[in-house]
Parts: structure tokens; sequence; C-alpha cells
């Protein structure tokens, strides 16, 4: 009677210790996956890459502030760490070439001024030339579509599509969306052929969702009426933010009478301004951008959705969005490798040489066998055996060259 | 020109050389693609001997293609730098120069001429050698080693004339081709038979001594060149290159456009072909011209200027040069002015359009390759019209109502 009970005891005791050890595997296994959120160092955001998706989906000269919203938020992506590779950038891309452009090739993000160079490059931060000499546009003119736009989002696009056109993002990618252009109540306009509605985004997102495209996503829109196109999304881990509310307009900031256009956005002109404070280092969050944010300054509403979102927004860097910013670990560096041989360490009359221990570095190797210690053990290196081949050749060169002429004179004293 | 003295006129030129040397000038060509090939160009001499000065290989790469024999000597004895550039050129077209006046004497069988100056001049104003030496391309040595090897044989000196021969041949493969000739050369003279031709005067097993003593001299320099890159991978990569083409670079040649467009399974055929079209030329033409040898070297010269592998303006402008050995032949060529005019509009159109192609970028290769194929008829037009005149003076005047018939 008492072995069964043993027995039972023992196999509950087993089966427990079983149970929990899967548990403390099961613990283990989530800790290592929440490793970063428990750093002190990061931002509790799980992402391990970042990827941005910068659209303007707008056309003509006339549209030249949509172009450079576009473009200031590239240089601001680029500048914080995220590559070309990471970027789509889809712009109609008819300012900087345009015939009507007075700066051929340039596109500026402020008005002509005292602190603006004329040419390229120059001047300060905000009379930057934003297209310059350095830049990747992913989808142009005509390919800025909405199916394109919807496809790049979902992933859905032809074999034939190039690598740098794909958003090639996975579960643990933070993804920036930007767009700007002509918009209104739940519509963006787009190339003035088509329109996309709030709905197609949201339900986009969502299948980006589903498929693990993201694993958090900041939208941030410039258009009119703009917070109505956030207005729709129903997939966890989004940041909305928009410039203006419904029935709103949104404002250019400033003409350039040598251009004769806008050429800013006054939303993204002060969102910019609040990226040059911003490095690749810096810590600010998302919070502090949105306090930035006033009426006075925007003359429209800009608002902000973050109920999808699980974390806070002042513990959210914008570096987890607009920055590439990686963790890097450092190892200790291995030892240098040794030097060749030195006279004065042992020698060994044995065929082979003592191995090697990459761990150890003070003690003298014992290196190949020399018989004659005495002379100089120093190899020639293959400079020095080049040179000597050299003058060897030479000499026989030189030597058939005189044997020739000697054979001549020879025969020519020998022959009248 | 007749009346002026060689004695003044040489110095003068060479000296003249020299100063244009020493100009800016050669930086400017050195990378010109008409002036030098990949066998020749000066850059990749020094590419290829900056990798040796460092104990790399020079031929694990495919930039440097000269013989290692430069390696050797440039790495040691001359050391290359401005100043020692444009003396060494200047010296090799000297040299040349010189070998040619004394050719000229040793055919008219005098101590010196009052043509002396004009033949030296031919040489050293002529344009196609002038630029190429200006340009540090080394085609200039194998001018100079060629003038000089029929130089010696010309004067009956065989050892000092198949030396250069083995040296030249190392420099360049193709020069194979004069070998026979300057063998068939050695046991004759070098006077004109043009007008008398009779049938080869010695017996053709003499020129087997002289040619035992050429492979001696070539197989010591082979071994000469095998110890400086201590290996052998010098061979596939400067004589392979002229057999197998690895580089396409554009040059005023015949070959490279053809073997830009060919299928890879054609090529080892049409690298055969084209490598064996050289080779037919020299029975035909040591037979039919067995009584003046030094006019089968003078046509050998055309064939290599508008058939070799990798040309460089080097190779017509010797043959253009070498035509003031044959005076003789002047009456009867049968359209001097069509070749002149051939030369000329081939010589503008070259590098025109060769900066239309590759520095404005308004024209394609076609048009580059255009020029090469009138600049090789032009070579063309003058190597017939120079076999022509040779065959035609020893037919004479031809009286009124008679004609000249070949059987």
């Amino acid at each position: 009677m008492r072995l069964p009970i043993s027995l039972l005891s023992l196999s509950l005791l087993c089966l427990s210790s079983i149970i929990s050890a899967q548990q403390s595997a099961e613990e283990q296994i989530t800790s290592f996956f929440n490793a970063n959120t428990k750093s002190d160092t990061t931002s509790g955001s799980g992402h391990t890459n970042n990827w941005a998706v910068l659209v303007c989906a707008s056309r003509y000269w006339f549209n030249y502030r949509h172009m450079a919203n576009a473009l200031g938020m590239y240089r601001t992506v680029k500048r914080l760490g995220i590559p070309d590779s990471n970027i789509i950038l889809m712009l109609s891309d008819d300012a900087a070439c345009n015939t009507r452009n007075k700066f051929p090739g340039c596109v500026f993000a402020s008005a002509h001024g005292p602190g603006r160079a004329t040419g390229k490059g120059g001047g300060g931060q905000d009379s930057l030339d934003l297209y310059g000499d350095n830049i990747e546009v992913d989808y142009r003119g005509y390919e800025v579509t909405v199916e394109n736009f919807l496809r790049v989002l979902t992933g859905r696009v032809p074999p034939s599509v190039p690598r740098s056109k794909r958003l090639l993002s996975n579960d643990r990618s933070n993804v920036f969306i930007y767009m700007t252009g002509h918009g209104g109540n739940e519509f963006l306009k787009f190339q003035d052929d088509e329109e996309i509605s709030a709905f197609d985004i949201a339900d986009a997102l969502e299948q980006m969702w589903q498929k693990k495209r993201y694993s958090e996503v900041l939208f941030m829109i410039d258009t009119c009426q703009a917070n109505t196109m956030f207005s729709k999304f129903y997939s966890p881990n989004i940041l909305a933010t928009g410039s203006s509310e419904m029935d709103e307009k949104s404002y250019s900031f400033e003409n350039d009478n040598d251009l004769g256009v806008a050429v800013i956005d006054s939303y993204t002109h002060y969102v910019l301004k609040f990226m040059e404070g911003i490095n690749k280092t810096s810590q600010m969050t998302m919070q502090d951008l949105f306090n930035t944010y006033s009426f006075d300054k925007f003359h429209s509403t800009a608002g902000v959705r973050s109920d999808l979102f699980n974390r806070p927004l002042d513990k959210t860097y914008i570096t987890d969005f607009l920055g590439g910013v990686s963790q890097a670990e450092v190892l200790i560096p291995l030892p240098p490798s040794d030097p060749p041989l030195e006279p004065e360490s042992q020698h060994e009359y044995s065929a082979a040489p003592a191995p090697h221990d990459f761990n150890t570095t003070s003690e003298p190797k014992e290196e190949e066998v020399s018989l004659f210690p005495e002379l100089a053990t120093h190899l020639l290196d293959d400079a020095e055996k080049s040179t000597l081949r050299a003058w060897t050749s030479t000499a026989v060169l030189l030597g058939l060259v005189g044997w020739v002429a000697a054979r001549r004179s020879a025969s020519a004293k020998a022959s009248p | 020109m007749d009346n002026f003295k060689f004695e003044v006129v040489f110095p003068a030129l060479v000296a003249g050389r020299f100063l244009l040397a020493l100009t800016p000038i050669s930086d400017a060509l050195k990378h010109d693609h008409i002036l030098t090939s990949p066998l020749t160009a000066y850059p990749r001499l020094q590419e290829g001997l900056y990798l040796f000065s460092k104990g790399i290989d020079p031929y694990s790469g495919g930039v440097f293609r000269h013989s290692p024999l430069f390696l050797a000597l440039f790495s040691t004895v001359i050391p290359l730098t401005n100043i020692t550039a444009a003396l060494l050129w200047t010296a090799s077209d000297a040299i040349s120069a010189w070998a040619l006046v004394r050719i000229w004497r040793a055919r008219q069988r005098i101590q010196r001429s009052s043509r002396d100056a004009l033949v030296a001049a031919l040489y050293l104003l002529n344009p196609y050698t002038l630029l190429p030496t200006l340009a540090l391309s080394s085609s200039s040595f194998e001018n100079a080693l060629l003038l000089l090897s029929v130089m010696f044989a010309s004067e009956g000196q065989t050892s000092p004339s198949l030396l250069a021969l083995a040296f030249l041949t190392q420099l360049s493969p193709p020069s194979v081709l004069f070998l026979l000739p300057l063998l068939l050369l050695l046991i004759t003279d070098p006077v004109s038979h043009l007008a008398t031709p009779r049938v080869f005067p010695s017996k053709i097993h003499n020129i087997i001594p002289p040619l035992g003593e050429f492979s001696i001299y070539f197989a010591a320099l082979t071994f000469a060149s095998t110890l400086v890159c201590g290996s052998w991978s010098w061979v596939g990569q400067s004589w392979g290159a002229t057999l197998t083409l690895p580089d396409l670079t554009p040059n005023v040649g015949l070959w490279w456009y053809f073997f830009t467009e060919m299928f890879d399974h054609f090529r080892p055929f049409f690298l055969m072909v084209f490598s064996v079209h050289l080779l037919i030329y020299v029975v035909p033409v040591c037979i039919k011209f067995q009584h003046d040898m030094l006019y089968v070297v003078f046509l050998m010269a055309g064939v290599l200027a508008a058939f070799k592998p990798y040309p460089t303006l080097s190779d017509p402008g010797l043959f253009v040069s070498m035509f003031a050995l044959f005076p003789e032949t002047y009456p009867y060529l049968h359209h001097p002015l069509v070749t002149a005019l051939l030369h000329l509009h081939s010589a503008l159109l070259l590098p025109l359009f060769h900066h239309l192609w590759l520095s404005q970028g308004t024209g394609n290769a076609n048009f580059f390759y255009a020029s090469t194929l009138v600049f090789g008829v032009s070579n063309g037009a003058a190597l017939l019209d120079a076999v022509w005149s040779g065959l035609r003076i020893a037919v004479g005047h031809v009286p009124e109502s008679h004609e000249v018939v070949q059987e």
C-alpha cells in the first residue's frame, strides 16, 4: 500500500517539477523577448529596424510646398539615421527640374532672404537645398498612385518590383508614414486624378498588422482636414497626428517672391523646426513634439490620436520612429596577432611548431625551426624579394647585351 | 631639305623633341586611346612598377600587360621619373631616326648622303611617331628595336640584330612576323634590287644557324622574364593578351570592336582566324619579293600596322616613316594622293569621334569604330600601293600601246 502512494507522490512531484520547469522555460523565453523593455537605455519599444514611407500626393508647380514638405521629412529622416534602403519616397518629382523653377535642380523649404543660398547648399538649416545630389526617389511621377501606395504598405507587389520599391518591414519594424497633399473629409487627393479614403488606409494598416508588417506605426499627415484621415484606424500600436481638424484648412507658411509659390506648409514647417533640435542620441519624446502644437502658430488645430498606442507618449522617443538608431554591443577586442620571429625567442630543434593560443597574449610563442640561430633569421619580405629578382634579371639582360657587343667587336676585328 | 646638314638637323630635332617631352603635354596624352594601347600605356606601366615594388605580383590583376623585362629595367637601372621618362623616350626616338638613316645609307651603299636629314626628319617630325612618344607609350621602344634590328641586319651584324629582334618579340609577340624576313635579309644584302628581280641568291638553309641563335636569345630573355616574376603568370597576361584579347579598350585597330560584339562561342574561332591571318602574309611576300628582303621587312611593318591586335599610332607611323627608304618607288605609286588624303581624313576623325563618344557623350562607339575602319582602309591602301610600286619598278617604262600584264 505504501509503495503505490509513494509512487504516486513521486510521479506528482515529477509532474509538478516538469510543469514548473516548463513555466520557467516559458518565463525564460518571455524574459528574453522582453529584454529590451526592461533595459534602461531604450524607450521600451521592441523594434529592431525603422522604415519610413513618405508620400507627396500632389503634382504641378503650384504644389511646390507639398514637395518641400515631403523632402524636408526625407532629409530629417535620413539625417537621423534611416538609410535610403529603408525609405520609400513617393513624389511626383516635378518641382526641382520644372522649367518654371528659378533655381534649377533645387527645392527649398524657406523663402529667399539673406540667409538663403541662391544655388546648391550653403546657408543655415532652413536655407538648405532639399533636393541636392544625394536623393533616391522610389516612386516618381505617374507611379505615385493609390494602388501603388496601398501595395507598398501591404506588401502585395508583383515579383518584378525591385527591392528598393518594397516595404520590407517585419514585426519588429517601426514604420513612419508621412502624407501630404490636398485632402478633405476622410479623403486625400492623389495626383489630381484619384483619391484615397481614410477607410482604405485603415484597412491597409490592418492588413499590415495581420501580416505582422509593423511593430508600431507613426502616421503623420499634413493636408486640409487632416485629422479625419486617421479617424478610421482600428489596428493596434498606431500613433497618429495631423495638421487640422474637420472643416479646417491647413495653411502654408510663407511665399517666396522669386519662385512665386508657397514653399512650405505651416504644420510641417514647425515640425521640421522641432526636428532640427533632434539628433540621433536625442531623448526627446513624442509628447514634447505634441506640446509644441499651437493654434496660433499653425492657424489650425493639430490633433493627436493615441488611443491605439500602447506606450505612454512621454516615454516614446522621436527617434523610435524618425531615427534609425540601433543597439550595438561592444565586444572585447581580440589580442593582436603575433609579430614575426624574434631571434631571442626559445628555439627548439623540433619539427612541429607549438600550437598558438589566442587567449593568452603575454608569452613569446615558439616559432619555426631554425638550425642556425646565430645568423639573422629575418626572412626576406616580398618587396625585397622583388628587388632581388629584378636585379638578377637586369644582370642577365645586360650580360646578354654585353656578350653580343663583345662578339660583335670580336667578329668586326676578325673580318676586315 | 636636301642641302641641310644631317649633323645639324638631327641634334636640333632631338633637342626639340626633348624640350617638348618636358612640357606637361605628356600628362594629357598618356591616357589617350589612340596613342597608347592596353599593352603599351604608361599609367599601366607605373601601376605595375608600383605593385612590383611592394612585392605584389603585378600580373595578378588585369591592368599590367607589359613585358617583365620592363619591370626589371625600370625598377633597377632606369627609375622612371618625369625627367628620366622624357630622356628615355626621346633617346628611343633618336635611336630610331639614327637607325633609319643608317639603314638608308646601307641601302645606298654610301657613307653619307644629302638626303640623310630628310630621312631623319621623316621619322622625328612624323606626327604618327611623335605623339605616341610624347604619350610615353612603350610602342616607341618597339619601333626603336625593330629599326635597330634592321639596321644591324643591313650592316651584316648578325648577333645584335637577332638580339634586338628577340627583345622586340618579347615586348610584342606579333613582331615574330619580322623573323623570317630578317633572317633572309641577314644572308642577303639590303641594297635595292627592286628594279632587277632575281631568284633568291643564297641557300635557304643558311638561315638555320641564325635561327638557332635567335632561339637562344629568346630563351634567355624568357628566362630573365620568368626570373623577375618568379612564376609563369606573366605569359598569359602579356603574350596571352595578343592571342586572347581580354582587354577590349578602344584603340585604332580593327580587332577590338569586332570582338566586343562577338558571341562567346565564336570567340576562339575568330581569335584563331585573326592571328593566323597575320601569319599568312609572311611566306607569300617573302617569295614575291625574294630579291629585296628589306622591302619585305617594310611590307611586314605595313601588315602589322593594319592588322595588329593592339596597335597604336606608332605602328602605321613606322610604316610611313620607312617609306623614306625607298624613293625608287615614288614614281610608280598608283594612288599616293588618295592614300595621303585617307590618312589625313582618318587622323582628323579618330580623335574627333573618340572625343564625341567618350568625352562629350553625344556620339557612340560606332562613330569611333567607323573612323578606325577608315584608318584601316588608309593603312591597307598604303600597303597595297607599296606592294604595287615595288613590283611595278621591275617593269620599268611602258611605251605607248603596251600594257603591263601579270601572268
